[in-house]
């Protein structure tokens, strides 16, 4: 369902990025790099205050025609995109929030690992299975 | 109404619109001009009020849009100026007949007109007209501003007029209803007398009247007609209309609420006219005044802040106008430029994400068919409000997008420049910069596919824009910068282009400037290949420089006190790894050696390789190298020549890799690794070759206390054998060779050594110095060995035992013990023959030492040192495998029996003083007999001083005996000969090490002589006083035995003797 996953560091480079149509996979970068913009403004209006209730769930951070990306930010100021079809009716704001909470949790398991440099861009398995079962869902 | 003005801003409600055209030809230069100076007026206070009217020039306008200027009065053009270039009073009707036509383009809606004529003097020129001025040239025409400012009054006595006109129009009158111009057919027919229509109409009007005030100044009659329009057309469901009085409204607020303005520069201009606070209270109280010019009560104020919106209201009311403009699809435009102008306002009051909303809807709406240049300008405008609200990525996104479109292939002809300048500016967005610097710092962060799909596009427009500079240095930067993220083919694909590049461009370490002062820094290929260690070499051990110590204070400069201090002693330590404690000589070839590799899939050429330095004139000598595809760590080494003398610092590298130059600097490479880049280059010396009479040998001797050898010569030499050793010292260097100095060292042996190994006569070349450039002097060494000519056990037992004379029933016993093992070698009996033949051939091995110096490093107190090793296999020549005496006729003599042995494989000659030669085969021994003079040898001194210490005793013994084998020697004369050589070879034996107590005894001179036998018994009291009284003892024995058993026979029975002598009771 989800078309493109990305992993943002705190300092805004791509730890990870993949998306479905491989062939236009650059498309999908300018896609994600924009939304970072909003993520951005999203973050700052938040403000520090209320920094442990804070919702790390961002919602929708922009539509564009065919597609709708979604962000998602920990504490730790890493962010999650997450592109989908919009012509994806069903997906409800709920599964999306469980999509990135599952995202998260596979993250923090990279994050577990004594062997990953934080920072480092993503190369695991685990993590490359969880992103495709997220994105082979429903299509 | 079809172009929108993307410029606009809310303030822009409030302008009057003026059109600034030229008529006939204008040189474009002049026009600006003069355009320049007209827009500068852009406000007045007029006639003393306290009221400002703002004026929005324009040099084009479409007439089309002139038609919506009911709809906001902001668009209809009020003012025309007209600049025309008049030459002669023949054109001037002509060009008047233009201006007038000009004027009629807009007349429908023109206050008022202008004409500038340039150029023209004469009597037209004389005539006073309010409409035209003549101006001599565009140089003298300083009154411009006067005239425009005069212009702009009678378009405000217009605006006035109309104002009061309007707005007091009463109720009871037929309003006509303002209309657009594609609303007007839908009119046709209407009931013109419905209350429905009539309401229409006043609310129409109001909002006219509302525009009207606003541009004349009066902000608070505007709010308050804005407000009263509002609720007649939402009454009347007049949505367009509706959609004006609201944005009106918020125009107004907008203008109440940020007196700086939201436009951009506009806004800068605005600010900066009322740089005080109470100066822009000032200016938007006039909105509270009457026409009459009449201060406003308070009440005013309260009504003002009553009908102004808040922050917050403004932008509901924009999004509700943009709501009801998006009803007509002919309302694009105004919709468009409500959205630019909502979204300016939101980017003041930093409500970012509104505001991107706002431009996501504008993105969408839909004009029709747009040109190409539109498009571009609506991209680009896009891009400059995302920058606003801080989106920079969206911002440099769509930048690109108006870039790209610059280009399309629809386009005849494509604007490369407009796009790569547009290019440029997206840089920043995508956290790009082109300074090679920014990306040395570890490993490269950041959106590597968006990225280079940047670089190439750069290296694209700019390689249209027919600039290969350019397009060398960006693609440069793509290949240093984003070589991680490269694959394999990409690799090859950016280098292939990158050489086509360079085939016609060189790329160059120069700073490339562009026309709009962007500097591209140069970009050094410090990956290409990577250098991992730089580490300076030391000069080869022969042409180090050594310091003369000279004085003790040298040693003694630290400062401090003490003679060790930890603290002193760790602040050395940090200094050693940086300064380097070798020096570079001046005018010798030095090396850098570094470490690359090349992370290309291919094999890299790099060529012109050489080193930066600084400090000192450095000839660097260029080097190219080849490295395989993905190689590992490759050693590279760099020479050069320093010409002066001083600090040399080595900075960094120069290559040419794929055509492009580059200068690398050490302190811009991460990760590499240095033992210090700085290091003295001492004053030139002088170089120093040695060629010899012997022939070169591969055999190196084992290095000592890190003296290292240049030169190793050996030679093969008989035990006792002299050879003259000629040395050819060549001064190869460019500076005279003043200074030379020779010593020698013989490395540890245990070889006992006889004599003087090696002796010179320095003298007789140092007559030859100083030595110029390419002379040669010659050096000679006598070689001399004479090692120990005894017999040693081992050889004893490998020569047959027949042979031997030791036969002895005492010591049987012991060959008895000895046998076993003697006789276990035969099981391998070549192998142990030959390792014993082997050890026969004994090495000496000794360094020479060539301390030499000159010109102006002799002057620095520097020397050059170099070695010279030499390899000296002795062979065995003669062999003593017993030594005997005999007592000779004479008390005075005695014969010396010497059993001489030839171990070398050639027949030999022995001779010695006063004998004639003896012929030894291979492998003979053959006793001979000499017969010498005693020695008194009390002619030594019994003890050099008295007062020595008992340890040294024994040392003392085994010089005296020492000194004692000399002399008997010397008397002996022993040589040899070898003749079977094509050359003689010769050579002197020696017995010294074959002397042993008791001989020596027997060669002394008797203290008491032999005829005296009287004397013999009165020994006793004679000996009692020797301090030998051992010796003195056998002597007796030997005496008496002599006389009682031995004295019938004739001759010695030498077995009997033997016996005795080396087994004494």
């Amino acid at each position: 369902m989800a078309v493109c996953i990305a992993v943002i560091a705190k300092e805004n480079y791509p730890l990870y990025i993949r998306s479905v149509p491989t062939e236009n996979e650059l498309k999908f970068h300018y896609t994600v790099h924009t939304s970072l913009d909003v993520v951005d403004e999203k973050i700052s209006a938040m403000g520090k205050a209320l920094v442990d209730q804070r919702e790390l769930y961002l919602g929708l951070l922009y539509p564009t025609e065919d597609y709708k990306v979604y962000g998602y930010v920990t504490n730790s100021k890493v962010k999650f995109v997450m592109v989908v079809d919009s012509s994806n009716t069903a997906l409800r704001d709920n599964e999306i929030r469980s999509m990135f909470r599952k995202l998260h949790n596979s993250y923090t398991d990279i994050m577990c690992n004594p062997f990953y440099n934080p920072g480092d861009c993503i190369h695991s398995r685990a993590f490359d299975n969880m992103v495709t079962s997220m994105m082979m869902q429903v299509c | 109404m079809s172009v929108p003005d993307y410029m606009q801003c809310a303030e822009d409600h409030q302008t009057l619109l003026v059109v600034v055209q030229p008529v006939g030809i204008v040189p474009e230069e002049n026009f600006f001009q003069i355009y320049k100076r007209i827009s500068s007026v852009n406000q007045i206070n007029v006639r003393d009020s306290q009221r400002v009217l703002y004026i929005r020039y324009r040099h084009h306008y479409p007439p089309e849009n002139n038609e919506w200027g009911d709809f906001q009065t902001h668009r209809k053009v009020v003012g025309l100026i007209t600049i025309t270039d008049c030459c002669s009073a023949m054109d001037w009707p002509q060009t008047f007949e233009k201006f007038h036509l000009q004027k009629e383009i807009y007349g429908s809606t023109l206050y008022d007109s202008r004409l500038f004529v340039f150029g023209l003097q004469g009597e037209i020129a004389e005539q006073s007209r309010t409409d035209v001025a003549f101006y001599p040239s565009y140089d003298d025409c300083e009154t411009v501003e006067k005239r425009i400012e005069d212009f702009i009054e009678s378009l405000f006595i217009v605006l006035e007029s109309k104002r009061l006109d309007r707005a007091t129009d009463k109720s009871g009158d037929k309003i006509p209803l303002l209309c657009v111009p594609f609303e007007k057919k839908d009119f046709v027919g209407l009931d013109t007398d419905s209350r429905h229509y009539k309401k229409r109409c006043q609310g129409r009007m109001r909002k006219h009247v509302g525009d009207l005030c606003l541009q004349a100044g009066m902000l608070q009659d505007s709010l308050v007609h804005y407000h009263m329009a509002v609720e007649l057309l939402r009454s009347v469901n007049d949505f367009l209309w509706l959609g004006a009085a609201l944005e009106g409204l918020c125009s107004a607020s907008v203008i109440y609420h940020y007196p700086g303005g939201t436009g951009g520069k506009a806004g800068a201009r605005r600010a900066q006219g009322s740089s005080l606070p109470s100066e822009a209270g000032n200016r938007h109280r006039p909105g509270a005044l009457t026409s009459n010019g009449i201060n406003a009560d308070t009440s005013a104020e309260i009504g003002r802040a009553k009908n102004c919106l808040s922050p917050e209201d403004i932008i509901d009311k924009y999004k509700e106008a943009i709501s009801y403009y998006s009803k007509y699809k002919n309302a694009g435009v105004i919709e468009l430029e409500a959205c630019v102008k909502a979204v300016r306002v939101l980017a003041i009051q930093k409500r970012s994400m509104e505001a991107s909303e706002l431009l996501q809807g504008a993105v969408y709406i839909n004009l029709r068919q747009l040109s190409e240049e539109e498009k571009i300008q609506r991209y680009s405008i896009l891009s400059e409000l995302y920058e606003r609200i801080g989106f920079h990525r969206k911002s440099a996104f769509f930048k690109r997008i108006a870039a790209m479109q610059c280009v399309a292939p629809s386009i005849p002809e494509p604007g490369w420049r407009a796009c790569y300048k547009l290019l440029l500016e997206t840089l920043p967005g995508y956290s790009l910069s082109l300074d090679p610097k920014d990306f040395s710092k570890g490993t490269h962060r950041g959106w590597a596919a968006v990225q280079m799909r940047l670089l190439h596009e750069l290296v694209y427009a700019s390689r249209r824009m027919g600039n290969p500079a350019l397009s060398v240095r960006h693609l440069s930067f793509l290949l240093q910068t984003m070589l991680d993220f490269l694959s394999d083919q990409e690799k090859k694909d950016v280098t292939q282009s990158l050489e086509n590049y360079t085939s016609k461009c060189p790329g160059t370490m120069e700073l490339i400037t562009l026309p709009d002062g962007l500097k591209l820094p140069p970009v050094p290929f410090t990956k290409l290949p990577i250098v991992r260690s730089v580490k300076l070499l030391n000069l080869p051990v022969s042409l180090r420089p050594q310091k003369m110590k000279s004085l003790l204070g040298q040693n003694m400069s630290t400062k401090s006190p003490f003679i060790y201090s930890p603290i002193i002693a760790h602040n050395r330590g940090e200094e050693r790894s940086k300064k380097i404690d070798f020096q570079w000589v001046q005018g010798d070839v030095c090396e850098v050696q570094l470490m690359v590799y090349n992370p290309m899939p291919f094999e890299l050429r790099v060529e012109n390789m050489g080193l930066l330095t600084a400090g000192v004139e450095f000839e660097s000598l260029p080097a190219a190298l080849s490295l395989p595809a993905e190689s590992g760590l490759y050693p590279v080494t760099l020479v050069g020549v320093p010409q002066t003398t001083g600090q040399i610092t080595i900075n960094g590298y120069h290559t040419s890799v794929f055509g492009v130059f580059s200068d690398c600097l050490l302190d811009n490479l991460p990760g590499l690794k240095t033992n210090g880049c700085t290091v003295e280059v001492i004053p030139a010396l002088p170089r120093l070759q040695i060629s010899t009479s012997l022939p070169r040998s591969a055999h190196t001797l084992q290095p000592s206390s890190g003296d290292e050898i240049s030169t190793n010569v050996s030679v093969q030499l008989y035990n006792g054998e002299t050879q003259q050793l000629v040395i050819k010292l060549e001064n190869i260097g460019t500076e005279p060779l003043e200074k030379l100095e020779v010593t020698a060292k013989t490395l540890s042996t245990k070889e006992k050594l006889y004599g003087d190994f090696l002796s010179w006569k320095l003298e007789d070349t140092l007559a030859q110095f100083p030595l110029k450039p390419g002379n040669i002097a010659t050096f000679i060494v006598n070689i001399k060995v004479k090692l120990d000519f005894s017999c040693q056990e081992n050889l004893l037992q490998d020569l047959d035992d027949g042979i031997s004379v030791s036969g002895l029933p005492l010591s049987s016993p012991f060959r008895q013990i000895g046998k076993p093992r003697v006789e276990s070698k035969p099981i391998n009996p070549p192998e142990s023959g030959k390792a014993g033949d082997f050890s026969h051939v004994k090495t000496l091995e000794a360094i020479l030492n060539f301390k030499y110096s000159g010109g102006p490093g002799h002057v620095e107190g520097y020397y050059r040192d170099l070695s010279l090793g030499l390899h000296v296999e002795v062979e065995p020549s003669v062999f003593f495998t017993r030594v005997s005496t005999l007592p000779a006729t004479s008390t005075r003599q005695c014969h010396l029996l010497l059993d001489v042995f030839n171990s070398t494989e050639h027949e030999l000659t022995i001779s010695a003083r006063n004998n004639e030669d003896l012929v030894l085969h291979a492998g003979e021994c053959q006793r001979m007999a000499i017969q010498v003079d005693k020695f008194n040898f009390e002619s030594f001194p019994d003890s050099p001083s008295e007062g020595v210490q008992f340890a040294n005793a024994k040392k003392l013994e085994e010089e005296r005996q020492q000194a004692k084998g000399l002399e008997i020697n010397s008397k002996l004369d022993i040589c040899w000969k070898i003749i079977s050589f094509n050359k003689c070879r010769e050579g002197e034996a020696s017995v010294e090490g074959v002397l042993n107590q008791l001989v020596l005894e027997h060669l002394q001179l008797a203290p008491l002589q032999w005829g005296d036998t009287a004397k013999l018994f009165y020994l006793g009291g004679d000996l009692a006083t020797k301090a030998r009284p051992k010796c003195c003892l056998v002597s007796l024995w030997f005496l008496l035995f002599y006389l009682v058993i031995l004295f019938p026979y004739s001759t010695c029975p030498f077995n009997f003797f033997c016996f005795f002598c080396c087994k004494p009771p």
